[in-house]
């Protein structure tokens, strides 16, 4: 039988279409990307409640009022498994691909009920596109689009379109050829016919199609995320791939909710916009009776008033919030919109300088929410790690007994201010008193009266129970508790009178900048010695956020500015403490950024800082930490990384192709030996960074008497003859053939593919119930640090040489990015670093891959100098 | 001049049309072109139909009647000959003036009612105006007058699905009243009603006719509604019409063994006449009424069963007076039960009308065929 390969042609095809047709695949990516983008910026920008609240009134409208209770519920438990805005990209994939699907396919519909060759035609394309395997032009799609929103899409809209067709060509041949001769008989002209008889006739069963449609795009849009298309599909994919059961639970669990809301509210639409569906839905409310209030749907146009004073409130919301954010620009914004919870005393130092940082975050891209708080609560909400920190923590005496109470459970971040001290204070006419000793024998002049605070406050206690004593004031002079506020009051009288006076204050204080006062000295020292300001943060602080905890600590001010910083808010008026504080910081040029340094600063970008990086990896270890670390890098030397995960085939097919810049991850020479060979004239081998790996087989520990790979002859009674693989594309797999050929194990053992994760989930099973396994793995792998796995050895080394990570790129990357290059060609790891790095990002948890490299990164100072150097 | 007139109407279905209509001409059988596939719905039919007229066509289902309305108002394109409706050649039309002529002067009522189950009574009997881009104030005028006239006052807002058969046939039957057209085309209308409700129907059509004088076509395969109904009746078989008479000349003489047997069921007593029957001696009813003071009379209108009555207490004979009074002739009980208990034979003469109808070239031909007049 001669063979024969269609196969070949098509992918002559593809080059083919590639090279001239460039253009055309440039304007549908422009056409689809774009409609996505515009919908995911309308779901996308919206605050999520309200959103969810808009989603609920249309299942109100539609269904009815449980129907839009627990439409809230769903998406409001969607936010809280903090997938909101991949639901919502999911969500935009699905309309725009539903929106494109219906344009096409009712048309197409309609002709094809009309036309019996057109029919004839339509019917197998539908049955190739309903049928093919979505991969098959998944693939493609990447070639020919770039990985991200496009080749989703396209497959979207391949896949879903079929019973968009159908349903409408059925639907309008459904219709009773008697009502269709009736519109003939009277004259109706044939697009009268379509629209006046035949559309709205058939528009339930048009309906039925197109909720088929939405629901086959949504099953679609989680494939889709293999190709990179954002979204829900993408952390199922990453969840399965990395073996994170709970998140894909998460991830699951909220593409249902969106499927049942979109399945629901399709069904339901028919009996609103068609006339046969609200013929039927009259007449069964009108059977309803009694329980009617329960199947209360509100009219259309109150459905309509609501949506559009959610939307104008969510509007509204966003313009409000992208304010906010407009104060970071792209070169500030360290924060990247992280909220940060501040607490602060409502003493003057603490509201000046909270207010101060508030101020500072905010233009740092952060965004901060300031609480006030008496003393207690807020040191209780440190403690329990509701407040991440605040500045005005006077230690270590006025604040000891909470210091005391939950010290183990708050961190300190070094003391901005100090030291202060307690006082009594005279105006500065007042003359001859200049310290304690010179209030004796003066009480007349002061009526015998000291004024203080509130006589809770320890300054109170001291002056009562040892100053007054060591002085011998008792009896000459009393001390009027009253309030901070009476006393600053009295002061300004007295000042103004010009009328002595004898107050308690302390440093510092506004009042110091405000009037001409003068400090008595405590030359006994009975006052006892002064305070520090500390910045005070919940326990973990430091180290989730390591660039605020590093500003903090460098944080200082002279009395001079805080002072002057505290006046400023003083003169405010209530509520614009932040606009008095951002007005300092503006007259204090240069002072936000000694306070708070971006990290890198403008002069260390890169050469070619703003330029777009598109780095590919695929769900391996050490792919997802060099590519999260280099991600950092990149930022911080102002390049604009984008980083997607992939499988193997694809993302060697987008670097060949150009449209992926480079990937860390390439093992040579063997494991990927196939796209090398296959691509390696349109790749840039760039470098090793790590090796030697290796391939190697294990077993558990427990499984005594195997401990290379020459002991398993005879035994594969033990494995049920079973080697548990990977991937079948894998290259180990292939290599895997060779080993058991030379150690005369082919005919024994059987090798069964399967996936990465499959493999992993297998070792964990048989680990538990202590049951031997025989399985492909390969160093260095975490499997080896959470199992007790172990290698078999090789002595005949059919494995091969151990393969190099390389870094791989395409073809032209040296030439667009020299600088980039020179240093991943520089990029090396040793064995310990990648340990700690890959530690890292596996305890900083799914998700927070980013921010773990980070922390890492930011960690080893210099490193990144060391990695990417500047000149 | 007749209103409307079909004149040799092939209509055959497959592959081949015209060359079978060629063979048909030439004598082929029916069967004979089954067996090849091609299917010859009508042949060689052509009648006319009177201003004011009730023209019924007859037949079992598979006849070819429904075909044969079809083609009248160009839903169906004849294979061969042609439509004049008002003297213009309907076939002739392009697709536009079609769809004119059946806005404004061709309508229909279908079998199975065919409303919109998506438009209201009121709506639906606006159809045919809204077609007509009249406006909507005036065609809701308009509708609801023909909506009156068919019985159905008051039902304006309703929906089809809420009415019964017979109040959803009226509907149809002001669908095709509100455009006011001159030529009413009727599919079977009452044949999916009760036998009491369709009995309403046909009265209620009678006495619309009476002041609205359409000119209506009307298909049925119910001889007895065809009797009640039609002025003229065409029966078809096969394909053809096999006869084009009166009520009457089917009952009296059937032109084949077909319409023979077809009329064996009806109730003759209901559809005959003493005109039909009486004794054609004008003489003797004269001097039956001369000599004769008991003589009683009746007109020749009179239906054969309210005769049982008058023949049941007497032996007398009766005279037969036309519309003026004068005697025309006389009827006795034995001429009443012969009439009855007659066989109805075929009539070659009759038999010789129906085929000089579809071979009549000429506009007298085809005068000769329609011989009119009950009487």
């Amino acid at each position: 039988m001669p063979e024969f390969h269609p196969g070949d042609w098509v992918e002559s095809a593809v080059d083919w279409l590639q090279k001239h047709l460039g253009w055309l695949f440039d304007f549908i990516n422009t056409v689809l990307s774009g409609l996505f983008d515009a919908i995911n910026a309308v779901l996308g920008g919206a605050e999520p409640l309200l959103l969810a609240g808009i989603f609920a009134v249309i299942a109100f409208w539609l269904r009815g009022l449980l129907a839009g209770v627990v439409a809230f519920v769903g998406f409001a438990l969607i936010d809280t498994f903090g997938l909101w805005s991949e639901a919502m990209s999911t969500l935009s994939l699905v309309l725009a691909a539903a929106v494109i699907t219906i344009v096409i396919a009712v048309p197409a519909g309609i002709w094809a009920s009309r036309s019996k060759t057109v029919s004839a035609f339509v019917r197998p394309v539908l049955d190739v596109m309903q049928t093919m395997p979505a991969f098959v032009y998944l693939i493609p799609g990447v070639m020919f689009f770039s990985v991200g929103t496009t080749p989703g899409l396209l497959a979207t809209i391949i896949f879903a379109m079929p019973p968009g067709v159908r349903m409408t060509e059925l639907g309008i041949r459904q219709v009773d050829s008697e009502l269709v001769e009736a519109a003939e008989a009277f004259g109706t002209q044939p697009k009268h016919t379509l629209t006046r008889v035949q559309l709205p006739l058939a528009l339930p069963t048009i309906m039925a199609g197109i909720n088929q449609v939405i629901m086959l795009a949504l099953s679609m849009v989680v494939i889709a995320g293999m190709a990179g298309a954002p979204g829900l599909g993408e952390r199922v994919y990453a969840a399965v791939t990395q073996v994170q059961v709970g998140l894909g639970v998460e991830s699951g669990v909220a593409v249902v909710i969106l499927a049942m809301y979109l399945d629901r509210m399709t069904g339901a639409l028919n009996a609103r916009v068609s006339p046969l569906g609200r013929r039927a839905a009259a007449k069964a409310s009108a059977m309803m009776g009694r329980m009617r209030f329960a199947r209360y749907k509100p009219g259309t146009a109150v459905a309509l008033c609501g949506v559009v004073v959610l939307a104008l409130v969510a509007g509204g919301m966003n313009i409000a919030g992208s304010g906010d954010e407009g104060k970071a620009s792209a070169g500030t914004n360290v924060g990247k919109g992280q909220q940060l919870n501040m607490g602060y005393i409502p003493w003057d130092e603490g509201i000046a300088t909270s207010y101060l940082w508030k101020e500072v975050l905010e233009r740092r891209g952060f965004k901060p929410n300031l609480k006030q708080l008496d003393a207690g609560p807020l040191y209780t909400s440190l403690a329990q790690g509701q407040t991440d920190f605040q500045t005005d923590g006077w230690l270590p005496t006025t604040h000891k007994q909470y210091w005391d109470k939950y010290g183990s459970k708050m961190e300190k971040l070094g003391s901005w201010y100090g030291p202060t001290s307690l006082e009594l204070t005279v105006p500065k006419y007042v003359k001859g008193i200049k310290s304690l000793e010179d209030l004796k024998g003066q009480g007349k002049k002061f009526k015998g009266k000291i004024i203080g605070i509130e006589s809770s406050a320890g300054e109170m206690k001291i002056l009562k129970d040892k100053v007054l004593k060591d002085y011998g004031l008792e009896g000459e002079y009393k001390v009027v508790a009253s309030s901070t506020s009476s006393m600053l009051a009295e002061l300004k009288r007295s000042i103004q009178k010009k009328e002595p006076v004898v107050v308690t204050l302390w440093s510092p204080h506004w009042a110091y900048n405000a009037y001409d006062l003068t400090k008595l000295d405590d030359p006994k020292g009975s006052f006892g010695k002064g305070e520090n300001l500390y910045n005070v943060a919940r326990k973990g602080f430091a180290e989730d956020q390591p660039t605020v905890a590093h500003w903090l600590k460098n944080f200082h001010l002279k009395e001079e500015q805080l002072t002057s910083l505290e006046n400023k808010i003083q003169d405010a008026p209530k509520g614009e403490e932040q606009k008095a504080a951002a007005d300092w910081l503006d007259e204090h040029k240069g002072f936000i950024d000694k306070m708070a340094p971006v990290p890198g600063g403008k002069k260390k970008q890169g050469k070619d800082a703003g330029k777009a990086v598109n780095v590919g990896y695929f769900p391996w270890d050490e792919a997802i930490a060099t590519t999260y670390l280099w991600q950092n890098i990149l930022e911080d030397r102002g390049y604009k990384p984008n980083v997607k995960q992939l499988d193997p085939g694809p993302l060697y097919t987008s670097l060949a192709q150009g449209q992926m810049d480079f990937q860390t991850d390439g093992w040579l020479p063997t494991t990927h030996e196939q796209y090398w060979k296959k691509y390696k004239d349109r790749l840039t081998d760039v470098g090793p960074w790590y090796g030697p790996t290796s391939l190697e087989l294990s077993v558990p520990e427990y499984v005594k008497g195997i401990d290379s790979l020459e002991d398993l002859k005879g035994k594969s009674d033990k494995f049920d003859g079973k080697i548990t693989g990977i991937e079948s594309s894998a290259g180990e797999m292939k290599v895997l053939k060779k080993v058991l050929k030379d150690y005369g194990l082919d005919k024994e053992y059987k090798v069964v593919s399967s996936s990465t994760s499959s493999m992993l989930s297998a070792i964990d099973r048989s680990v538990k119930q202590k049951k031997p396994i025989l399985t492909t793995t390969w160093s260095p792998h975490w499997v080896y640090s959470k199992y007790p796995m172990k290698k078999l050895d090789d002595p005949k080394g059919s494995w091969g040489k151990g393969d190099k990570i390389h870094v791989t790129a395409k073809k032209d990357f040296k030439k667009d990015f020299p600088e980039l290059y020179g240093w991943l060609k520089d990029f090396h790891m040793s064995e310990d670093d990648l340990g700690s790095l890959e530690a890292a990002i596996q305890n900083g948890g799914k998700g927070k891959e980013k921010e773990s490299a980070r922390k890492w990164l930011d960690s080893r100072p210099g490193l990144i100098d060391k990695l990417a150097p500047v000149s | 001049m007749s209103r409307l007139r079909a004149e040799h109407l092939y209509k055959v279905f497959g592959r081949r049309p015209d060359q079978a209509v060629g063979r048909l001409e030439a004598g082929a059988d029916r069967e004979e072109l089954r067996a090849q596939g091609t299917t010859a719905a009508v042949i060689d039919a052509s009648f006319e139909v009177e201003e004011g007229q009730i023209f019924v066509v007859m037949g079992l289902s598979g006849s070819g009647k429904s075909t044969l309305l079809r083609m009248l108002n160009g839903l169906l394109e004849p294979t061969s000959g042609r439509v004049l409706f008002d003297g213009q050649d309907v076939t002739a039309l392009k697709p536009r003036e079609l769809r004119e002529v059946r806005a404004t002067k061709i309508s229909m009522v279908f079998q199975h009612f065919a409303l919109f189950p998506h438009r209201s009574v009121l709506e639906n009997a606006a159809y045919g105006l809204e077609v007509q881009g009249i406006p909507r104030e005036e065609r809701d005028k308009r509708a609801t007058e023909a909506l009156e006239l068919a019985g159905l006052k008051g039902w304006e807002k309703s929906w089809p699905d809420e009415l019964s058969g017979g109040m959803q046939q009226r509907v149809g039957l002001a669908r095709a009243l509100a455009t006011d057209a001159d030529l009413l085309l009727m599919d079977e209308s009452f044949s999916a009603l009760d036998p009491l409700i369709r009995r309403d129907m046909q009265d209620q059509l009678l006495e619309l006719q009476k002041t609205l004088k359409k000119t209506i076509v009307f298909i049925t395969h119910d001889l007895n509604e065809a009797m009640r109904l039609g002025d003229r009746i065409a029966v078809m078989k096969d394909g053809r019409i096999v006869q084009n008479g009166t009520a009457e000349d089917i009952l009296v003489r059937p032109a084949t063994d077909y319409v023979a047997s077809f009329i064996q069921d009806v109730d003759r007593s209901r559809v005959l006449t003493a005109g039909a029957i009486m004794e054609d001696t004008k003489t003797d009813a004269a001097a039956l009424g001369k000599d004769g003071d008991e003589a009683s009379t009746i007109t020749a209108e009179t239906p054969l069963h309210e005769l049982f009555t008058p023949f049941s207490s007497s032996d007398d004979a009766m005279i037969v007076t036309d519309d003026s009074g004068a005697p025309v002739g006389v009827i006795d009980r034995e001429r009443l039960l012969a009439a009855l208990g007659e066989e109805p034979q075929v009539d070659e003469n009759a038999a010789a009308n129906a085929a000089s109808d579809g071979g009549a070239e000429t506009a007298d031909g085809a005068k000769n065929s329609g011989v009119t007049a009950r009487a």
